[in-house]
């Protein structure tokens, strides 16, 4: 009695460990096979070809036939998809060939196309990522001088004709007394220097046309105000301002999406920076002895 | 009896199993399929189509809300565009169209992405980095702003559009992008200008000086990296289902 039930319950441990390990290997088959990335059996439904290990992605091809043919899967006809996957598969043969030849190392083309892509793939993390508000509030208020209009600039630049400093001068101080302008020219035949007359101009225009000095003083200016002389190329300037319009700080929810290309951008700079010193730091660089 | 209650463990445990093998299979078939279907034809599989609606819309709350809102309305104080609109800046709103660019974002820094047109800054000294452009004076981009408007049927000065048409069409270059007559060009991204949808702001002309004199450009991430295909197929799908309203 004793000895049947032993053999029974031998019988039966042993059916549960062999059900056990069925499960246990199909288990592990369906997930070795199906896995994410997994490329060893069956073709992925995320592909449309594997060539040497490297896949031709569905998404790529779709895109390919609608760029080609203007055409999606379902209107395409064999014909078609078989033209766009045979390219695609000759691209990707040739590619590898290319790699196999050196050509990453050797072709001025290939390795300005890599650095490029690489630097890309670097700063993709910070182009992926999505500032959150607080983000995007500390980075504005770091940097306010950022977020403002650009600033704009009407004026008069005058000259004397005889170019001398104490006509311009003469000229300032009577303008500032309240003379007339057209009295005040005659007096001192003032003449316009011809570079700021087109009216209203932006900050950065008015630089380049009245210089360094004088931009420098008609920036500080109030609309209205008579300056000068200030030195120039063209002799003694008198710059009578019109409308200055500084640039005006822009409020967060107007700057918001400068705010965000800006924080985007500084943290691009900061993730190559880093990457640069840990390749630098991980790579064997030797050099000549006259360069170091 | 000890038996009897160790046979139906092992049958219920063999079974849970079984269960949950089949249960794996199923969602690796319905994760072949959606890859498989055309996605621009996606509608002709109802289930398949609400099954990716269902998915795409909780994938969307979780990565691209937070730009494009909840309800995917965008902000156009921050030149995030309204994905319900009909208005489409890139391509025709095929869903294939939104599933590459949920892929490969706009100017991502991934070479498969949108990234041929920039909106330059011309009240700046150097407008484009890439193309030799000159600046426009406030004056000239005013000129411009009554010309567009003028195309778009708004009160305009008639003076001033008049010297704005040869800008827009000439030295300003804006033609290049925009067209000739400014529908935009969805091939690149570049907006209709006289549609009076704007992408950022109001559509005043303050708001459209801003635009002219200090650029825009916009990015859209790249989740090719960070979500899988599937997931990137619902969420496409979802996007293109929530067109509903705006010009045809």
């Amino acid at each position: 009695m004793i000895d049947r039930l032993l053999v029974a319950g031998t019988r039966r441990s042993l059916t549960l460990c062999a059900i056990g390990a069925v499960l246990g290997l199909l288990i592990a088959g369906f997930g070795l096979f199906t896995a994410r990335g997994t490329r060893m059996a069956g073709m992925p439904p995320e592909d449309v070809a594997i060539v040497n290990q490297v896949p031709i992605l569905r998404s790529d091809f779709n895109q390919q036939l609608r760029s080609l043919d203007d055409v999606s899967p379902s209107e395409a006809t064999p014909a078609q998809k078989r033209k766009v996957l045979d390219d695609m598969i000759r691209e990707e043969l040739y590619i590898q060939r290319g790699v196999e030849l050196g050509l990453t190392t050797d072709d001025t083309e290939t390795r300005a196309a890599l650095l490029t892509a690489t630097e890309s793939l670097v700063a993709q993390n910070a182009l992926a990522s999505v500032p959150t508000d607080a983000e995007l509030h500390d980075f504005y208020k770091a940097h306010p001088d950022r977020y403002a209009t650009i600033g704009m600039m009407a004026l008069k630049a005058l000259v004397p004709a005889s170019r001398a400093a104490e006509d311009a001068a003469g000229a300032v101080a009577a303008l500032k007394r309240g003379a007339p302008l057209a009295e005040v020219s005659r007096r001192f035949h003032l003449v316009s220097t011809g570079k700021v007359d087109d009216g209203i101009e932006f900050y950065f225009a008015a630089r380049i046309h009245l210089g360094d000095a004088a931009f420098a003083v008609a920036r500080r200016m109030q609309t209205g105000d008579v300056a000068g002389p200030v030195a120039g190329p063209d002799g003694p300037v008198v710059l009578i301002m019109k409308d200055n319009r500084r640039p005006v700080p822009q409020p967060y929810e107007v700057a918001k999406s400068r705010v965000s290309d800006d924080l985007i951008s500084a943290k691009m700079a900061q993730l190559t920076k880093a990457n640069d010193r840990f390749l630098r730091k991980r790579a064997e660089v030797r050099i000549a002895a006259d360069f170091k | 009896m000890r038996a009897i209650r160790m046979t139906m463990v092992s049958v219920v445990v063999v079974l849970a199993v079984l269960a949950g093998i089949g249960w794996a299979f199923h969602k690796s078939h319905a994760r072949s399929a959606l890859l498989l279907a055309d996605i621009d034809h996606v509608s002709a599989y109802p289930a398949l189509a609400a099954s990716a609606r269902a998915r795409g819309r909780r994938i969307f709350l979780d990565q691209c809300a937070a730009c494009h809102g909840a309800a995917a309305r965008g902000d156009r104080s921050a030149g995030v565009p309204d994905l319900t609109d009909r208005d489409f800046l890139y391509g025709q709103g095929r869903a294939s169209e939104i599933e590459q660019i949920v892929l490969h974002g706009i100017r991502s820094g991934d070479s498969k992405g949108w990234r041929l047109a920039v909106m330059p800054a011309y009240g700046t000294a150097r407008p484009s980095a890439t193309e030799p452009l000159k600046p426009l004076s406030p004056a000239a981009i005013n000129n411009i702003i009554q010309y567009l408007r003028k195309r778009a049927g708004l009160p305009h000065e008639a003076a001033s559009a008049a010297l704005g048409g040869p800008v827009f069409s000439g030295s300003g270059g804006c033609w290049d992008c925009h067209g000739p007559e400014g529908y935009g060009d969805s091939a690149i991204g570049a907006p209709n200008l006289v549609d009076r949808i704007w992408l950022y702001g109001d559509g005043s002309p303050a708001w459209v000086f801003r635009s002219i004199s200090e650029g825009r450009h916009g990015r859209c991430p790249a989740f090719v990296r960070r979500l899988d295909p599937v997931s990137i197929r619902q969420v496409a799908i979802y996007v293109a289902s929530l067109v509903t309203g705006g010009k045809s």
